[in-house]
């Protein structure tokens, strides 16, 4: 077909069947615009739980207490070991020093109860980073050490925190066919209503000859037209709302590891209006099928 | 060109619009179907274009069988077609000019051509001044020469005009016949349905075939219609 050579006048049809029904062309655009914005907001949440997540997992890490029998020297030894087994990654001393100067940051303002203590009520521990696969086997390794009094690890957060983003996921997942099928549904009823509209020139055209493909592209252009214009006006809203967001947050709260900006951002402005291109395609298509 | 067999076709509402119509038409002929309203000389253009399938009969169309099971190579062989319907079939919101061009789109005709071989069809109806108006906007006899400009301008090998001369002056619609007559060559035939016999009375060459209560009865010319049968 000569799509090439047509293009002009294609295009034109598209602003004839646009303009036929601009009213509810609009509200279109906006409704799906509305839609790709949320789905944009969920990829948006599913991609900085993911980031905290995976930042967690590198804090998997265990604390082995000494018994009091243990001497420095001896400490030193038992950490060499341990750094020794599969699975560790670093196992460092946190000496009594350390462990009060980590808790004065921890409580920061309130760190003035500690002064309250006539000694340093910290004894000095083992901290062990690992890997989180070989959590159970490592805490098993060190808790069977002579010397140690008890081991204490992290796992219970970080599995409350995998069970979260797993539900995390089910929701975008079912958030994004939620958003396909509305958004097919939109399109594929506005294309149908475009054909309605059409149907005298479509009737003259098929009279003439033409074949289907020729009568059916302009409706195909104008369904990712809309669709499209809908995921770019998604885009704009998100990649502001994020800019926003980022500015905010990195002030206000330091300690969540957000993910680089520049790739979330252009992760989601090629994303949306690629979803939005792939669903007014299908969408445009269905309300073509139906309509033979 | 076209050869019937036997064809008949019933309406749905199970009115009998043409009765065992056995003919042959051959190209470069010029045919005029004439007969009083309702007698069935549209419905007999529609079978030819594939708008109805014969309910009885064998009928086909340079090549082309009619039947609901070639719907897909009917639209092929719509493309060799010139129709030019009672009432127009113009696309409103376009200018003369595009429902020209519009006609000729999907045709294997060089695109940058198109406009020039438009433009052309256009002023050989006289239309010159009204290409650039929309057809909605022009007069009853306006509107039947963009019909006509568009149905030539496709080259087609099978011209069918449905009245083409209906609610014009005499001047006119001898021009609007002469014209017609004008693309009659060795691979074309063109038909044309009137109810103006004295218009055509002295054209040569022609095969006047008259339609009665859906019966084709041959008056004068080449065409074959077999009569034997009823
Ligand atoms: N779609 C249809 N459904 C039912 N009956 C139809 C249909 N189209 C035409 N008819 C009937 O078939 C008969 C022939 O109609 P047709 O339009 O072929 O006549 P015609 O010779 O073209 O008349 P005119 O000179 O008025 O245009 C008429 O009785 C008409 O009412
Ligand atoms: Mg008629």
């Amino acid at each position: 077909m000569k799509l090439v050579h047509n293009i002009g006048y294609f295009l034109r049809e598209v602003a004839n069947i646009i303009n036929m029904n601009l009213l509810s062309n609009l509200l279109s655009v906006l409704g799906t615009g509305l839609i790709l914005f949320l789905l944009g907001l969920v990829i948006t949440g599913w991609n900085i739980s993911s980031k905290v997540v995976e930042t967690l997992q590198k804090e998997a890490e265990i604390s082995a207490y000494f018994n009091e029998t243990v001497t420095y020297n001896k400490a030193e030894e038992m950490i060499e070991y341990i750094n020794s087994i599969d699975g560790v990654e670093n196992a460092r001393l946190v000496s009594e020093t350390e462990a009060f100067s980590r808790m004065q940051d921890i409580l920061g303002e309130e760190a003035k109860i500690l002064e309250l203590f006539d000694e340093n009520p910290f004894e000095a521990y083992t901290e062990v980073r690992i890997n989180l696969e070989e959590m159970d086997f490592v805490l098993n390794q060190i808790s069977i050490m002579e010397g140690i009094s008890y081991v204490r690890d992290n796992k219970a957060v970080l599995e409350q925190v995998q069970r979260l983003t797993r539900g995390l996921n089910m929701i975008s997942y079912l958030v994004m066919i939620a958003v396909g099928i509305t958004t097919l549904v939109i399109i594929s009823h506005l294309i149908r209503q475009s054909i309605y509209n059409n149907k005298d020139q479509i009737n003259t055209l098929r009279l003439l000859g033409a074949p289907d493909s020729f009568i059916g592209f302009p409706f195909l252009l104008s369904g990712i037209l809309l669709t499209l214009t809908g995921g770019i006006l998604a885009t704009i809203f998100i990649v502001f709302l994020i800019n926003m967001g980022y500015n905010q947050l990195t002030g206000a709260l330091p300690f969540i590891p957000l993910p680089n900006r520049g790739t979330l951002l252009l992760k989601l402005s090629v994303l949306l209006p690629a979803i939005s291109i792939f669903l007014g395609v299908l969408g445009s298509i269905f309300g073509l099928y139906k309509e033979r | 060109m076209i050869s019937a067999k036997g064809v008949s076709l019933r309406y749905k509402d199970g009115t009998l619009a043409l009765k065992d119509v056995t003919m042959e038409i051959k190209p470069g002929e010029l045919v005029f179907l004439t007969g009083p309203s309702g007698s069935g000389k549209t419905s007999f253009l529609k079978l030819l274009m594939g708008m109805e399938y014969p309910t009885t009969g064998t009928l086909t169309v340079i090549g082309q069988l009619i039947t609901k099971e070639e719907v897909k190579n009917i639209r092929k062989l719509r493309k060799s077609i010139g129709p030019i319907y009672q009432e127009f079939k113009l696309i409103d919101g376009r200018t003369s000019l595009d429902n020209v061009m519009m006609g000729m789109r999907f045709l294997d005709i060089p695109s940058k051509k198109i406009k020039k071989i438009a433009e052309e069809a256009i002023e050989r109806v006289h239309l010159e001044q009204k290409k650039n108006t929309l057809v909605e906007n022009l007069s009853w006899g306006q509107s039947q020469r963009v019909a006509i400009a568009r149905a030539v301008a496709r080259k087609p090998a099978l011209i069918l005009a449905d009245e083409p001369t209906g609610n014009l002056d005499y001047e006119n619609a001898i021009n609007i016949l002469q014209l017609l007559y004008s693309f009659v060559d060795s691979n074309t035939a063109v038909i044309i349905t009137t109810h103006a016999t004295h218009l055509i009375q002295n054209v040569p060459h022609a095969t006047c075939i008259e339609v009665e209560e859906g019966k084709l009865r041959i008056i004068k010319g080449e065409a074959r219609v077999d009569e034997t049968r009823t």
